[in-house]
This record gives C-alpha cells, structure tokens and sequence, in this order.
C-alpha cells in the first residue's frame, strides 16, 4: 500500500533539490513541513491529546505544522521584499556608486544567462544517487523502528545536504539547512520515543523548532545584506569577487 | 534559581543594550557591570549539586565553573576592547547573548540540547560578522557576508552530525548484536567530523581563515575563544557520558591522534609561507588547535591536562592577539596605503601583546602555553617518536612563521620621519608644515593588552594552582580509567 506522506516528503524534497525559482521551491518546503506534521501523526509517536471532531492529533504535530508554516512565511517574506532597499540614508557617494554598479552587473548577469538545461543535470543525478542511497540505507543500516521512517530522514538528510552542495544561490542554501533540519527532527522524535530510548523530552523538541525559525531568520538576514549588496543573491557574484 | 539567572541574565541585559545600542558608553557599562554579577554568581554555585529543571539536569563541573568564568572574564576584557577597538554596532547585545548560550552549554549535562545551543551560538555568530559600525557610511563587505554564510552553514551542518550521532548513541547499547558491525565507530566518525568544523581542524577550517580575514578582530576573538573552547568541553562531557564509544573503537583513536597531528603539522606549515598578518595568525591559530585536539585524542591523563589546559592557554593568548591586531590595525596617522614594517616601534604595547601572544600559543617557556605543550608532548612521547617528531617540527614551523611576520611587520627599523632638514634658502619656520604628532595608543586598551600580557606571565610562571584544579578534575572522568 502507498503511503502517500511518505511520497508527499519524498516529492517536495525533490522539487526543492532539482529547481532554482523560489516561487517553486518554497511552496514545496511548505508542503513538506505539512507532509512531514502528518505523516508524524500519522505514526503515532506520540499519544493525540487535541481532539476536535473529527479529528486526533498531539500537540507535538500542531507544533511541527506552525514552525513549518513560520518558516515558510519568513523565507516567503524575505523573497517578496527583495526589491525594498535598507540604510541608504547612511551611505555616501562611493557606496552609492557601488550600489548602481552592482545593479547593472546584476541586470546583465540576469539578461545574459537564459534557462539551460544543462543547470540541472548535477541536481537531477545527485538526487538520483542520493534516492538509490535512501532505499538502500534502510536495509543496509536501520535505525528508526519502520524502514518507511528511515527512508523519509535519509532522504531528507541527503536531499538536504546535496541541495547545500549544488545550490547556486542563498535561498537554496537556506532551504538545504532546513532540509537537514527536518531530517534531525524526525529521525530525534521517531527514534527517541521507542520503549528502549530515553523518551522524549520537551526542551530539546522545543530547541528544535525554535534552531528551525532561527535558522530561517539567519538565511533571511544575510539574504538580505546580500541583495542590498550586490542586487543578486548569486554566490558566484559573492565568491567571485 | 541561580542557574536559571546565569543563563536568563545575560539575554535579558541584551535587549536592554540592544535598545541602547546608539549609547556605545552606556552600553559597556551596562553590560561590564552584567559581567560582574555574572562572575559572581557563578562562584556562589555550588559545584557539582544537581537540580532538575523541565526535565532537563542542570549542574556545574569544577573543570566547567573554571572555564565559565574565564569566558566570562574573556567577554569582559572584550568589551572594555570595544571602547577603543572597531566593533559593529550590535556587538555588545550579541556577545551578551553568545555569554549566555556558552553558560547554558557548560550547565547542561543533556547532548541533544548543548548540541542545539551550540548550533544557537553559531547563528548568534553571524550576526556579529556582519555587522556594522553604528552610523557607519560603507556597505558590508561582500567576503564578510561569505564568512558569514561559510560559518552557519559548516555549523549547522556539524550540528546535525552531532545530533545524529547522539540520537544513535542513545538506542546503543554495547554488545547487543554480536555478529554485526559496532556503531560506536559509525557514532565516533560523526563526532569527529562534527567536532573537527567547530573546533577547525585541518580540512574542516576553512570558516577560521575566512573569519579571521574579514571579521572585526573582537568578533573573530569571541567566536574563537568562546564557541571552540565550550565546543571541545562539550566533547569531553560526551567521552564522559559514552565511554564505549572509546571502548569499542580502539583503531579510532589512532585515525583521530592522525587527523591531529596533520592538522598543527599543516597549520605550522601554512604559518611559514608567505602571507599577510591576519592569515599568518590564522594559521598560527590553526596549528594550535591541532595540538590541543591531539592532547583530547590520545586518550591519557597527560594528554588529556595538556588539552584542557592548553585550550585554557589559547583562549587567553588568542584574546591577546586579536585585542593587539585590533590596536596594530588602527590609522596611525601615517599615510595609508603603506604596508608599514615598524609596527613594534610605532604600537609597543600591541605589538609586544602581538609577539607574546604568538610566542604564548606555540609554547615558549616562560609564557602560558609552555606547560601544556610539554604535557601534550609528553602524551605524544608515550605512543613513540613517530608521534612526537611531527608535533615538535609543527612547533618548529609555527615558530617559523611567527618569527617571518615578526621581522615582515614588527621589528623593522623605524619609518617616522627622522631629523629635520635644514631650511631651504628663503624659507622661515612658518612655511614649514607643522611637526606631525602621532597619537599613542588608546590607554584602556594599552592596559588591558598588558593585563593579557602579564596574566598569559603569571600563568606560565605559576602555573600549579590551574594544574591542580585540572588534574583534579581529571581525576573525576570515568572513561580515562575504563581506557
């Protein structure tokens, strides 16, 4: 039988490693943080305590849902406003000038390279290594208490770290971290709650949604001191200076 | 409660400072005087008396309660630099809050949790590397934003090794599947690997050599010092909890003492090639971490002492380098654009703190670092000479590459302009510019480089009473005896 969550997480990660355009990719990390609060209740780790008709859940998955949804937003935010500019009022002319030089490299980069399709070669086959890796890893060395759960943090864990390696901008990156991140969270909740773990704790899952909207604020930060710098979140731009 | 005080304190003092921020006098004030009644409430601690807090223990080692308040102190000597020195304008908030962070990481006792803090430390970090002087009238540098980006993300990635290894550590259980490979190796690699990116271990220090270019000294001197140091504690609190990580990965331990030994040997090699002054204290930086790693390696009482008290020794000698570089950096109304040679001359005080820091770090008797190069030494001398040969020619190196930047910027002759020429025909003293007075250096920070100076002296001179607490401490750690 198909486990549709399991295929929800699988797909939207994929979605975020293969394209570059935020607007595909950060809807996809919401539906994966919405896959991820479900396919968690679905598993019952943790016994439901909100029940309102019709449905059971725990707070635990409630909690999941609204940090998914608030780092959703914050990266969403942060894409949106790109265009407003920040501390002007503080630079002088040579800054000014810098400002208008970074622009126009900016507008040229953007006009000069149109879609290739050779940018997606390196991330469609690192996804497909990183697939065979995620169905094999669970056979191989199995850690959580269902091959279905080793495959959902292994495959996050490896789509997030190839989407770190092979981003070419500051968003990806961002959406790579929080990948890992996801991966830690369910592989820590499924693990840690078997009869033979030490049982979940609270700080560490509350420590754990909280290093997830930190860390998103931290991408949206430097996004945008990036942006204001050099009108491009590129890090060819960045490192090629 | 006094627990709670020392983590809460410091975060509520850095919201206060941060509303003030624009009031740099006020703010340092503010935040010496949170130092303080940091400082004291940490000695009023009782040491080693456990209390339940939201189901997490929270308790203070004798090792950890030493190093809580040199941190402390380290955080307090920073902000008295930042009178003087260059720092952004949020600088004082985000050290308040990383003070906070690494006292909760030395109270803790739970891994998920500290590795989640260390993470925390990290993002603090970055907010540090890039910021700017309040007011100021430039744009951030583009290579501080990479540093920035370069730290958080090589510091969440260690985070999530870590947390791996820990959740695995935590269904472990030794000898329970006799015909299957050990995990304790799969664990101990991931901790490795986690713990060589915070502690910058050669290949994974990429971050430190970025950092230490682009980022305000002070800034760079907190990450250093406060965040490595915590971070190998940390480790030391895990060989504690897990003892048969170490027990059942005995040929780990010799790749680890490897992995140490390329690094200081790499570092000191690094350290003679030519490169500017920032980079060579990087470097130097660099090598040193790989000793003190190497002590932790090998697994043995001395080795362990030279490591804890040589990562003691770096922090104070690493503080004392960057307050120094922060002074050699200032404009010394001399024209710029001039790689100046008479450093040592036109900034005595910095740039002797610079050299005795440098001479502190690679272990020249009669500073700090000496005490804990011999003991590291002698851990290495234990397993033969073909560990101890490339720790002493690290050594060697490192001293090289201390003693080239010396000569390429310090000890050279000096360039302020000597005699006066004898008036030209026609020419009266009011044709002539006016003598050039260059300032000295800022008094606040000239003394508290010689205070640097003088304990980084004390220690090395005295250096029993720290040994003592150390050994002790020592004493108390389970996995040294099961080894």
């Amino acid at each position: 039988m198909i486990n549709w969550l399991l295929l929800g997480i699988g797909a939207t990660a994929a979605v975020i490693l293969l394209f570059r355009d935020w607007r595909l990719t950060f809807p996809a990390l919401l539906l994966n943080n919405v896959s991820l609060a479900l396919f968690l209740a679905q598993q019952r780790f943790v016994a439901p305590d909100v029940r309102v008709p019709g449905l059971e859940i725990s707070t635990l998955v409630l909690v999941k849902l609204v940090c998914g949804i608030a780092v959703t937003l914050i990266l969403t935010i942060t894409a949106l406003t790109f265009s407003r500019e920040y501390g002007l009022e503080n630079l002088d002319e040579f800054g000014l000038a810098e400002l208008r030089r970074a622009a126009r490299a900016a507008q040229r980069q953007r006009t000069s390279t149109p879609f290739q399709l050779s940018d997606y070669v390196v991330p469609f086959w690192s996804g497909v290594l990183a697939l065979l890796a995620s169905l094999a890893l669970p056979r191989i060395y199995p850690i959580a208490p269902s091959e279905a759960i080793d495959f959902a943090w292994y495959w996050l864990a490896l789509t997030g770290l190839l989407t770190i390696a092979t981003a070419s901008d500051l968003l990806k990156i961002g959406l790579g971290l929080l990948l890992c991140a996801s991966a830690i969270d369910l592989l820590y909740t499924a693990v840690v709650s078997t009869p033979e773990a030490s049982g979940l704790n609270v700080v560490p899952l509350a420590l754990l949604s909280t290093f997830n909207i930190l860390l998103a604020l931290a991408i949206a930060y430097l996004s945008g001191l990036l942006y204001g710098r050099l009108k491009t979140l590129e890090l060819g731009a960045l490192y090629g200076r | 409660m006094a627990y709670l005080l020392l983590i809460f304190f410091p975060v509520t003092m850095a919201a206060s400072t941060f509303v003030l921020r624009r009031q740099t006098e006020l703010v340092i004030f503010a935040a010496l005087g949170t130092v303080l009644a940091q400082l004291l409430i940490a000695t009023q601690i009782p040491v080693d008396d456990p209390t339940r807090f939201l189901g997490v223990t929270l308790t203070l080692s004798p090792l950890n309660r030493v190093f809580m308040l040199l941190f402390l102190t380290i955080g307090g000597f920073a902000m008295v630099g930042a009178w003087h020195l260059p720092h952004g304008e949020n600088f004082i908030p985000i050290a308040l809050l990383i003070l906070s962070q690494v006292c909760a990481v030395l109270l803790l006792q739970d891994p998920f949790i500290t590795t989640l803090l260390l993470a925390a430390t990290g993002l603090t970090a970055v907010l540090a590397i890039v910021d700017l002087p309040a007011g100021a009238s430039n744009l951030v540098g583009t290579q501080a934003i990479a540093a920035a980006l370069k730290y958080l993300v090589l510091m969440s990635v260690a985070a999530v090794l870590m947390y791996i290894a820990f959740v695995l550590t935590d269904i472990y259980r030794p000898g329970e599947l006799p015909g299957r490979i050990s995990p304790a190796r799969f664990i101990l690699a991931l901790l490795a690997v986690g713990f060589a990116l915070r502690l910058a271990l050669i290949p994974f220090h990429t971050w430190l050599t970025h950092l230490v270019d682009y980022a305000e000294p002070l800034v760079a001197a907190l990450i250093i010092t406060l965040l490595n140091t915590s971070s190998l504690l940390v480790l030391i609190l895990v060989f504690q909890s897990y003892p048969t990580l170490l027990l059942e990965s005995e040929g780990a331990h010799g790749v680890m003492r490897l992995g140490a030994v390329v690094s200081a040997l790499t570092g000191g090699l690094l350290a003679v090639g030519p490169a500017t002054l920032r980079r060579t204290l990087a470097y130097l930086i660099l090598y040193d971490c790989g000793m003190v790693f190497y002590g932790l390696a090998s697994v043995s009482s001395i080795g362990l002492a030279g490591a804890i008290f040589g990562a003691l020794n770096q922090t104070l000698a690493v503080t004392l380098l960057f307050v120094s570089l922060g002074l050699l950096e200032r404009p010394d109304g001399r024209p710029p654009g001039v790689t100046r040679r008479d450093l040592l001359r036109r900034w005595p005080v910095a740039g002797a703190g610079f050299l005795a820091g440098g001479l502190g770090l690679i272990g020249l008797p009669p500073l700090n670092g000496a005490m804990s190069q011999i003991l590291i030494y002698q851990a290495a001398a234990q397993r033969g000479w073909i560990e101890l040969l490339p720790l002493v020619l690290a050594t060697l190196l490192a001293g090289l590459g201390l003693a080239r930047v010396a000569a390429e910027r310090l000890l050279g002759p000096s360039e302020v302009e000597g005699e006066e020429e004898p008036p030209l025909l026609g020419e009266i003293d009011l044709d002539r510019p006016a003598p050039r007075r260059l300032a000295p250096e800022p008094r606040s920070t000239a003394v508290l480089t010689l205070v640097l100076l003088l304990l980084c002296l004390g220690i090395g001179l005295y250096p029993q009473p720290l040994l003592a607490t150390i050994d002790e401490a020592i004493r108390g750690l389970a996995f040294l005896r099961a080894l």
